[in-house]
């Protein structure tokens, strides 16, 4: 008896796993088909009967009743905002649109949108999301079904700092629409450099070498190191790898670390500004932003958002000055501007409306000054070239002590060398990482080197 | 032995007093270091209302947590009772079976299963929340481990006196474990309650949004408010902390005398 | 006759059980089994994001030349190891001095060592980050004492940084196994105790000779539990040292993660790496039920 049923039991368990790797197999041709057009993706749920809460508004919007677009974003204060002020400035001409926008971090559009492609799903996405600009590429070589191309869609490319495009181009292709800036800036806390007798302008398009010797003297007289940095995240070893235009991949997509002479450079460079104290590690990024908010250290390297956590500090009002980057010594294509971070809108093929998407989109992000104008005061800053001619970008910021940072960081955007991010961004960036800790611990860079490109390559060969 | 327990317990209780002083701080204060509690209460709470829906994600962390906690005690202890009182080999060798369903990393299995979720069209409902954990290995094999001390003589005199066996486990087991019953209640509510990685990937609606993921939301920014992030990290900790006090006295001074 | 109505009995008693097991079992199989099974397929196959071929067991090889997968097992056997033992030996004497009748304030004193495991995951992160910072407090008190002369960087150096993942650990855990124990010692009558008490037996005595033997189902379950958490630890890993310094801490579930959601997702090679977690745990989980796994 309990034989028989056992064996009933595991009869029908592996009849369902067959019915479900049936279903699975018979899923996979149908998951390429989506480029063909997003009716397919829109027919499954709809025939299912379950998911008609999807359904319904798309069918809605293709009958051109109501225009309502899906948004997925993180950062209230910051894109969400930006898409709501997008919103009123599209709803002028187009009084039947509406935005549904979702806040979803960034971590979750990542495993929402993976898993959707993996299981060759796409019903559950959004019309349009935000995407981190050092996941572009990945995402769209991972997932060549999930995102639009918008290449002729209507939207004026040369308006956009060519290196922000270059994130999200892929094999000649459009996929985004450049947002936020994250153009590096150099942010210090004049009042302490005064105790060492120093200006800004002691700062300003220098080169790391007067760096390390301006920081020595802020060491001297304050004990406060210039920097400090996030061990085993090597941000600042990117924005000084990009200052020079380097990229830890070829053009061909292979990586470039061992023979990569900048590399070497950026790598001694920043063992030279932990050796002389003038940087220091901290363990974590809450650390790191308490360094600075705090006043441990006398300033801070990284993407012009970072100016937002720093404002947090109300009582150092008036007290901080921003400046381009040092540059480095011996490279060639030296630069004294970067970029760190940023991110740019996707549509994606699930888009049952990509016309009124790629509209909205042109119309607004890549088209209104005025759009740019309402979000500056949340420290939004537009990669999009003729915004910063507005007389927005031009006021002064009390803050910063009456400079007019928007303009000046609108300027650095447009001379920053662009670089090639790389599929495999996160891996080499990863290698590269423990290249350097090992290398601080005393380890041969060379060595070091070799292994981060053996390990980088060994992803690639999968 | 009070030294030891005090010492033990300041220790457990410290990071929960940071917690609480910092959801009176102002974010520089937090991260600066302070350990004192402050006069930024009020605007944390103003602060956190309008950046994020809290009450609804309370709403619902809440009802899914309760939901699955119910259906998963009586369905794994109905389980565990089978699988101990009525063992034989073929069911010892099943339990040993099913244990091997907790040991893959959910990581693995989240695809398939959100396959399977989305192709039910559960997806942003409580059914596609609870389903794949009302069942556990888990809490199987905790009821099926403390099935083994239910006395068998008794059992036996119900039987004699003619009492069917689902009367036996509804009558006389549920009372007798209710030690076990409150322990499997506070780890089932906390693990659904604070949940994360399963509904981050069902859960696309703003409207079916849970706790976690509103914590989650808050730490994304470019600026991070942490007063107000430990504020509504706080909010999230008091459910399971509440359901603890009220469950540690049945758990832990048991039985009765229902069963002597 | 009467021998067939024992048998027509017993035979009723044992569909009844299969009764009571049957919702749950079902659950578990389409729940767990299925999407385990499908997961099985997935990692004869390899590919990037949705574009997989077969691949026969390259992947199962691959992984052994995966220097970072490499470092994360030995990570994580090193947590294993040295973790586990500590918290369930901890959670199990506390658990015995709680349950004594005669302690006062008993529920303050539970639900304070329970507190750390309902505590959100982020805000222990953050907490634990800022208690081991540069400037954080246990610096403070440790330069302060004059045991060290300088800050010092635990999460940034690789024992210290492994240290605090297992103190976290520890802290969190040990209140959530102590609940058990709580709820298996209400099993054993007080009476024993007090028995034992009369004839002589003194507390380390009575905890050896009668809460360990009589709580062996309990402690087979946490011990095959933890040995399933540690081997599958994630959260520690990602919040506290982000697997850091070096790959010094990274733990298996981490890179798994890693490697579908972070990396150029390869979900074939992220499934068989997780069968070898299962590989692991069933091998270890197996050796335990034998040894706690029996009637008497």
């Amino acid at each position: 008896m309990k034989r028989k049923i056992l064996a009933a039991l595991l009869a029908s368990t592996m009849v369902l796993s067959l019915v479900g790797c049936g279903g699975g197999s018979s899923e996979t041709p149908a998951a390429p088909a989506a480029d063909s057009g997003a009716a397919t993706e829109e027919a499954a749920p709809a025939a299912d009967g379950g998911a008609a809460e999807e359904a319904a508004p798309a069918a809605d919007a293709a009958a051109g009743g109501e225009e309502t677009l899906t948004v997925w974003c993180w950062d209230p204060a910051f894109n969400l905002n930006a898409m709501y002020e997008a919103e009123k400035v599209y709803q002028k001409d187009h009084p039947n649109f509406k935005l549904d926008v979702i806040e979803t971090p960034w971590d979750d559009i990542q495993t929402k949108l993976s898993t959707a492609a993996v299981s060759g799903d796409l019903s559950t996405l959004p019309d349009i999301f935000l995407m981190q600009d050092n996941a572009f590429q990945k995402n769209v070589i991972a997932f060549p079904d999930v995102c639009m191309d918008l290449t002729n869609s209507g939207i004026d490319y040369s308006q956009f700092a060519a290196g922000k495009t270059a994130y999200s181009v892929i094999d000649g292709k459009n996929y985004g629409v450049p947002f936020d800036n994250g153009a590096v800036v150099a942010c210090y806390r004049t009042d302490v450099l005064e105790q060492a007798g120093l200006t800004i302008d002691d700062f300003t398009d220098i080169t790391f070498d007067q760096y390390i010797e301006n920081g020595k003297k802020v060491l001297d007289a304050t004990g406060k190191p210039l920097i400090s940095m996030q061990a085993g995240e090597c941000d600042l070893i990117m924005m000084m790898l990009q200052s020079a235009g380097a990229s830890l991949f070829n053009e061909d997509g292979t990586a470039n670390i061992v023979n990569n002479e900048t590399l070497k450079t950026v790598m001694e460079t920043y063992k030279s500004l932990k050796d002389a104290g003038v940087l220091t590690e901290v363990n974590s990024w809450d650390e790191y932003v308490g360094d600075f908010v705090s006043g441990n250290v006398a300033g801070t390297i990284n993407g012009c958002w970072i100016m937002a956590s720093i404002q947090t500090a109300e009582d150092q009002k008036g007290n901080w000055a921003i400046t381009n980057m040092p540059s480095l010594v011996g490279a060639s294509g030296a630069t004294n501007y970067s970029n760190n971070g940023g991110s740019s809108w996707a549509v994606t093929t699930k888009c049952a409306n990509p016309d009124l998407a790629c509209d909205f989109l042109a119309k607004t992000f890549a088209g209104s000054t005025e759009l740019y104008d309402n979000i500056l005061p949340s420290g939004a800053l537009a990669t999009w070239a003729p915004a910063g001619d507005s007389d927005a970008y031009g006021a002064p910021n009390d803050f910063f002590g009456g400079d007019a940072v928007s303009a000046k960081i609108v300027d650095f955007a447009t001379k920053v060398p662009s670089n090639i991010t790389g599929a495999y961004y996160y891996e080499a960036r990863n290698a590269v990482a423990t290249a350097i800790t090992n290398y601080i611990n005393g380890s041969d860079l060379a060595t070091e080197l070799q292994t981060a490109e053996t390990t980088v390559n060994s992803y690639m060969q999968q | 032995m009070y030294a030891f327990l005090i010492i033990v317990s300041f220790v457990s209780v410290f990071p929960l007093y940071w917690m609480v002083s910092a959801a009176t701080n102002k974010s520089a204060d937090v991260i600066s270091g302070r350990l004192i509690p402050g006069t930024n209460f009020f605007e944390n709470w103003k602060n956190l209302i309008a950046a994020q829906n809290i009450g609804r994600a309370f709403g619902n962390s809440f009802k899914y947590a309760l939901i699955l906690t119910f259906v998963s005690l009586v369905v794994s202890s109905l389980a565990g009772y089978g699988f101990e009182i009525f063992h034989d080999k073929a069911k010892d060798t099943l339990m040993s079976i099913i244990l091997l369903a907790m040991m893959v990393p959910f990581v693995a299995t989240m695809i398939p299963l959100f396959q399977m979720i989305s192709k039910a069209g559960w997806l942003n409902t409580t059914i596609g929340f609870i389903l794949p954990t009302i069942s556990t290995p888990f809490l199987i094999m905790m009821f099926r481990q403390s099935a083994r001390s239910f006395p068998h003589d008794i059992m036996e005199a119900a039987r004699i006196d003619g009492l069917s066996e689902i009367r036996i486990f509804f009558q006389m087991f549920v009372p007798t474990m209710r030690s076990t019953y409150a322990a499997a209640m506070t780890i089932t509510f906390m693990n659904a309650w604070n949940s994360y990685l399963w509904p981050k990937v069902i859960m696309t609606d703003a409207t079916s949004q849970t706790m976690p993921m509103v914590v989650a939301n808050l730490t994304e920014g470019y600026v991070t408010d942490y007063g107000m992030l430990m504020l509504a990290v706080l909010i999230c900790t008091l459910p399971t902390a509440v359901v603890f006090f009220c469950l540690q006295k049945a758990f832990a001074e048991g039985i009765t005398g229902a069963v002597k | 006759m009467s021998k067939s109505k024992k048998m027509t009995l017993s035979k009723k008693q044992n569909l009844m059980g299969w009764f009571f097991l049957l919702p749950g079992a079902l659950l578990i199989f389409i729940m767990s089994f299925l999407p385990m099974f499908r997961a099985l397929l997935l990692s004869f196959k390899s590919g990037v994001g949705a574009n997989m071929k077969w691949c026969g067991i390259s992947n199962y090889i691959r992984m052994f030349q995966d220097t970072v997968f490499v470092q994360s097992i030995k990570n994580t056997f090193l947590y294993l190891l040295i973790q586990v033992p500590i918290m369930l030996v901890f959670a199990l004497i506390l658990a015995s001095i709680l349950n004594n009748k005669d302690l006062k304030f008993k529920g303050l004193f539970r639900t304070m060592i329970f507190l750390p495991c309902a505590t959100s995951l982020v805000a222990y992160a953050i907490i634990f980050r800022s208690l081991f910072a540069n400037n954080g407090l246990i610096n403070l008190i440790f330069v302060k004492l004059g045991i060290l002369d300088q800050p010092y960087a635990f999460l940034t150096n690789t024992t210290s940084a492994r240290i605090v993942i297992v103190i976290a650990l520890l802290w969190r855990w040990t209140g959530y196994n102590m609940v058990f124990y709580l709820s298996g010692l209400q099993n054993i009558e007080y009476s024993v105790y007090e028995a034992a008490k009369i004839d002589g037996a003194s507390a380390v005595q009575s905890f050896f000779k009668i809460t360990v033997p009589l709580l062996k189902p309990t402690i087979l379950l946490t011990a095959i539990m933890s040995t399933n958490g540690t081997l599958q630890l994630f959260d520690e890993s990602v919040n506290l040292t982000n697997g850091g310094p070096a790959n010094t801490s990274i733990t298996m579930s981490h890179y798994i993660y890693d490697m579908s959601f972070k990396y150029v997702p390869n979900f074939g090679y992220s499934a068989a790496m997780s069968f070898l977690i299962l590989i692991l745990v069933a091998i270890l989980a197996f050796l335990q039920m034998k040894v706690g796994d029996k009637r008497d």
